[in-house]
């Protein structure tokens, strides 16, 4: 976005609480809700505030929300707010015809542990505070242990949100389970009724809550985080709407994830940024669900870990120490 | 002392053999040169690319952030990195190794000399040198991409075509390949094909592919050595997938859906019960009053008698 | 409870020594006062505990992402299942025809209404954003078990509420006249409350027909607040939890811990009001086979829910067995089964211990293990959770209540205890004119002492 752009601030009455912080943010949102309003003009409106009085025809350069830049009359400009509740309309909606889903390879997984902080440092949590979390999985004595990225597994009937007592978490129509956290009401009922363990509850003030204050809240995001409410693995919708692979998907170094759409059957590779048949993949690696005996039906399929081309070394301590003591 | 002496020799030697191990390019991709000269706009344009593809692992250049893993990704500023020749960085990005991720089906070449050229922009020395004109791309002009479909043999044909000697003429002999694209990048479909005399290729379409409600889906064929004919790709959207229209995840009423979606046994269960029940309290207060009612009437009567 | 009242004791003398007797205790004396600034200032260090959790967030508590639910819920279920003795005494026992519950009614059904009032507030403690207590009724959802809970208590505090009132009507007006030591404001609140009660065989009619509709009534919705209580940990798919018959598990689980409740007031009435004459040892030794009975159903139901797991041993399930027959919770587990539930049923089988205080220690033990019985079924499950709990900090991965969580749960309890030590002194524990009609239509039980 161009220098003059940013200056649209001025313009924004949300701007004196928000400035600095909340800019890109900001911006980020305002593509999305269409034309990102007054643009550059907004430098030359405060020199040149005069000029508002009288009725004028300059042209400003205005970025669309599909990336041309355009002109237009600077008096068929009108200031948009940024829209939380836009936000939360689009975050529940979801994005039309499409079935995400994700596809682990297990037979890759170095226990790097890129995809966590990637995670970690997009959602603003501590490094104990998961959406995604390595485990090192071993089914009985004598079968190979191997590492198992987890997040959350964006089930078809999902018995999380089934017990949501207030709509505070929900699945949208591309399979998405969100969390609405200035709808939670703390009673996590949903950790209770997670078998894959994919919720974390904020027990105190998050991270980044000082830096993230007056930020509008975006509900595929699920920041700012907030104190006394859940969080979970999105399926990072917020890049999905831009058309983007999930945080944890594209900082994998070692081409463990793959993501993509069940509807179009393609699925794309995080690290080789190759797209396969989700069908084939699955047809031709064994993929299978996590605990499907449980009935969730769930989004996300793992290969089996076969053919490794590392050699698998345990974790000795899987204690984290508490940052805090 | 001795030790720790022998110790770093080995570390020096060992990072020396890793070095010396690394990566080899051939003579003839390392010569290779870009088609195009490097200007701001490439260097903005591989930029982009840069943060989408490569920072992830390879850090912002010049701050040595890259993540750790062996061998190390060098920082696209460092040395290491800048003593490749422009064809060995090409060459590298194109085929890939170990961590490193080939990008020949992701990023097409002049992608890829774009983000050459961002890399470039951290080294002052560097003088760029550019490949000179020629083969067919030196005589052809305004290569033309035409896909069409037959159903009857469920095959896609790319007829390539450019002006020639001021006429338009067939190229043969290109090696063309056709995507598929999907939501998060571009389906390989078939194989790589090379255009006969009248330049056709003809791809085999998967029969079970879904396009959108109509079937059709976003084609896209390009020559594969676009440093030889520029840019060519076309983009094509044809009915060639099955029709595909799978209904939103949260169209039925259901126990996990929204309050809205409540399955309507429960429904009608909920509201019976709790109206049935509550009508009954309500009757009970109701009774309340007509003992005090009652009340007031009897003291009346006592007092009239 | 019969069909027609005789009024005839309305003119008896021998209602003005019940009355006199049952009145007694009633009013504001230095020993209540006493109590009650105890149990206050005991509350403002539990809610000065709260202030503590509100300002920090739950992370004061022991509880973390794998154990999530701990000594709340625990508490919130043991609060649901006493509360459940309400309906019980007075329904199913007074439905059928046991004359010997009628002096005991009352206090079942303070019990009652004091726990379903305060379960409430319990749950409130564990919610990580109480001030949003609201949503629940502006976005409520119909599939959520909360829901339907939030909606059963309510209902079943109200049910409650109405069956301690209604019957007390007559009694406040006989006190009416009788309480001319008392102070004005209390006198005031029972003219209030008599709703212009006068003992015309018309009120008494109207009144035994609410009190049976209200009788009914409350039985299955009793059924409903505990079977849905259950259902907040049997909806889920977690060994230990993933089970079919939590419903009656913990319906008859209640019955328990409710009668020991209702035994230790019942000797705390006796003792301190010197009431013996109407809580005769009688009432416990049938109180005491009431809790056999109850304690034997719910013996049943503890066998179905651990031999059959015990029996198959399912991965899942073996981990959580293993953890309460010999593992960490094995000592509380075998303590809870053996001193809350063996024990009391060989005990209470000799007549001896259905005496008057052998009952009240048993009841003790009986209430304080019902407690605890609550705690081994919520927390132990989460800690063994289907996947493993590896890259936390260690205290994430075991559950230890903190001190701050206990206050509160304390504070939770004593609230209960004010509002019982409030309904006692304010009104009449005992039923007056049920005791004065029973005494002069000469249907008195022969076996009273």
């Amino acid at each position: 976005m161009s220098n003059s752009n940013k200056d649209t601030n001025n313009n924004n009455p949300q701007s004196d609480q928000n400035r600095g912080n909340s800019r890109r943010a900001f911006f980020k949102n305002f593509g999305l809700i269409g034309a990102a309003t007054a643009a550059g003009g907004a430098a030359i409106y405060s020199g040149f505030k005069y000029e508002e009085s009288k009725p004028n025809h300059d042209f400003v350069k205005v970025l669309t929300s599909d990336n041309r830049l355009v002109e237009v009359p600077r008096d068929s400009i009108k200031d948009i707010k940024v829209d939380v509740n836009r936000l939360q309309l689009q975050g529940r909606e979801g994005l039309k015809g499409h079935r995400f889903v994700m596809v682990i390879d297990l037979s890759k997984c170095r226990n790097a542990r890129k995809c966590i902080s990637a995670c970690q440092g997009a959602h603003h949590l501590r490094p104990y505070e998961y959406h995604i979390n390595t485990l090192v999985m071993q089914e009985s004595p004598n079968t190979a242990p191997y590492y198992m990225p987890k997040p959350c597994q964006h089930c078809d009937n999902p018995p999380c949100v089934a017990v949501c007592p207030v709509d505070a978490t929900f699945k949208r129509q591309d399979g998405i389970v969100l969390i609405d956290n200035e709808r939670c009401i703390g009673c996590r009922f949903c950790i209770a009724a997670c078998p894959y363990s994919a919720r974390m509850f904020h027990w105190e003030e998050p991270l980044m809550s000082v830096a993230d204050k007056g930020k509008p809240y975006n509900i595929e995001l699920n920041v700012p985080q907030k104190k006394g409410t859940i969080s979970k693995c999105l399926f990072s919708s917020d890049r999905l709407r831009e058309g983007k692979l999930p945080y944890c998907v594209s900082a994998c170094p070692n081409g463990v994830y793959y993501f993509g759409d069940e509807n179009q059957d393609a699925v794309t590779n995080g690290t080789t940024k190759v797209t396969h048949r989700l069908s084939e993949l699955i047809r031709e690696n064994g993929g299978y669900h996590l605990m499907p005996e449980l009935g969730t039906k769930p989004r996300v399929y793992y290969l089996p870990p076969k053919n490794r081309l590392f050699e698998f070394k345990d974790v000795k301590d899987k204690t984290l120490e508490d940052q805090k003591t | 002392m001795k030790k720790r002496y022998l110790s770093l020799l080995l570390i020096v030697l060992i990072s020396f053999r890793l070095s010396a191990q690394e990566w080899v390019v051939p003579a003839e991709n390392g010569a290779k040169l870009s088609p195009f000269a490097f200007s701001d706009s490439t260097r903005k344009a591989g930029a982009v690319l840069f943060q989408t593809n490569c920072k992830s692992c390879h850090g912002d250049p010049g701050k040595n952030n890259a993540i750790a893993l062996v061998p190390p990704p060098p920082d696209p500023a460092s040395a290491k990195m800048q003593g490749n020749s422009d064809g060995a960085l090409f060459f590298k990005l194109v085929s890939g190794k170990g961590p490193m991720p080939s990008f020949k089906n992701t990023i097409s070449s002049t992608d890829l000399w774009r983000v050459i050229s961002y890399i470039r922009s951290f080294n002052e020395k560097y003088v760029q040198q550019i490949a000179p004109k020629s083969g067919i791309a030196g005589a052809a002009e305004n290569v033309k991409v035409l896909l069409t479909w037959s159903k009857e043999t469920n095959q896609v044909q790319a007829v390539i075509s450019a002006m020639k000697e001021k006429r338009i003429q067939p190229i043969a002999g290109a090696e063309v390949k056709l995507f598929a694209k999907r939501y998060f990048g571009n389906l390989l479909i078939d194989e790589a094909r090379n255009t006969d005399a009248q330049g056709k290729a003809i791809f085999n379409f998967p029969k079970d592919l879904p396009g959108d409600s109509a079937g059709f889906v976003q084609l896209s064929a390009r020559l594969t050595d676009d440093a030889a004919f520029g840019e060519a790709k076309a983009d094509t959207t044809l009915a060639v997938g099955v029709p595909t229209y799978r209904p939103p995840l949260n169209e039925q009423r259901a126990m996990w859906n929204v309050v809205q979606k409540t399955p309507i046994w429960l429904l009608l269960a909920y509201i019976f019960t709790v109206l049935a029940v509550w009508s009954f309290i309500f009757y009970v207060l109701l009774q309340i009053r007509a003992i005090y009612k009652a009340g007031i009437n009897k003291n009346q009567d006592t007092i009239d008698s | 409870m019969s069909s027609e009242v005789n009024t005839d004791f309305l003119h008896d003398k021998r209602l003005d020594a019940i009355a006199a007797d049952l009145l007694r205790p009633v009013g504001i004396s230095k020993g209540f006062l006493i109590w009650m600034g105890f149990l206050t200032i005991s509350l403002m260090g539990c809610i000065y505990a709260y202030y503590i959790q509100w300002d920090k967030g739950l992370i004061v508590t022991g509880l973390r992402d794998y154990v999530s639910w701990g000594m709340y819920i625990a508490n919130f279920i043991f609060f649901v299942a006493t509360s459940l003795v309400g309906m019980l005494i007075s329904s199913v026992l007074g439905l059928i025809g046991f004359k010997w519950v009628k002096p005991i009614a009352r206090i079942a059904e303070i019990i009652a209404v004091a726990f379903a009032a305060v379960a409430g507030l319990v749950i409130v403690s564990d919610m990580g954003r109480p001030e949003r207590l609201p949503y629940v009724f502006m976005y409520g959802r119909i599939q959520s078990p909360i829901l339907w809970d939030v909606t059963v208590v309510t209902t079943y505090m109200v049910l409650s509420a109405l069956l301690y009132f209604i019957p007390l009507i007559p009694d406040l007006a006989i006190s009416k006249g009788r309480m001319g030591h008392q102070p004005k404001w209390l006198q005031a609140t029972y003219e209030f409350l008599s709703v212009n009660w006068n003992h015309s065989s018309y009120q008494y009619k109207i009144l035994l027909k609410a009190v049976r509709i209200l009788l009914i009534l409350i039985i299955p919705t009793a059924f409903a607040i505990h079977t849905v209580t259950s259902w907040l940990l049997a909806v889920t798919l977690r060994p230990g939890w993933d089970s079919s018959i939590f419903g009656p598990y913990f319906l008859t689980g209640a019955f328990v811990a409710g009668s020991a409740a209702v035994v230790i007031m019942m000797y705390f009435v006796r003792t301190n009001y010197k009431l013996d004459k109407y809580l005769t040892v009688y009432h416990f030794d049938m109180m005491g086979k009431l809790l056999v009975l109850v304690s034997i159903v719910y013996l049943y139901f503890n066998i179905n829910e651990f031999l059959v797991p015990a029996y198959k041993l399912k991965t899942a399930d073996a981990i959580h067995l293993h953890e309460l027959f010999v593992g960490e919770h094995a000592m509380l587990f075998w303590s809870v089964q053996l001193l809350g539930l063996i024990l009391p049923i060989i005990l209470l089988l000799f007549k001896f211990f259905r005496k008057p205080f052998p009952m009240l220690v048993i009841s003790i033990v009986v209430l304080v293990a019902a407690w605890f019985k609550r705690y081994i079924i919520v927390v132990p499950t989460q800690e063994n959770p289907f996947l493993p709990k590896q890259f936390v900090p260690h205290a994430w991965m075991v559950y230890q209540p903190t001190v701050i969580e206990t206050a509160i749960t304390m504070g939770t309890i004593l609230l209960a205890v004010i509002i019982i030590t409030i309904l006692f002194k304010l009104f009449p524990v005992i039923p007056i004119w049920e005791m004065a009609e029973e005494e002069c239509s000469g249907e008195k039980d022969k076996h009273q002492e």
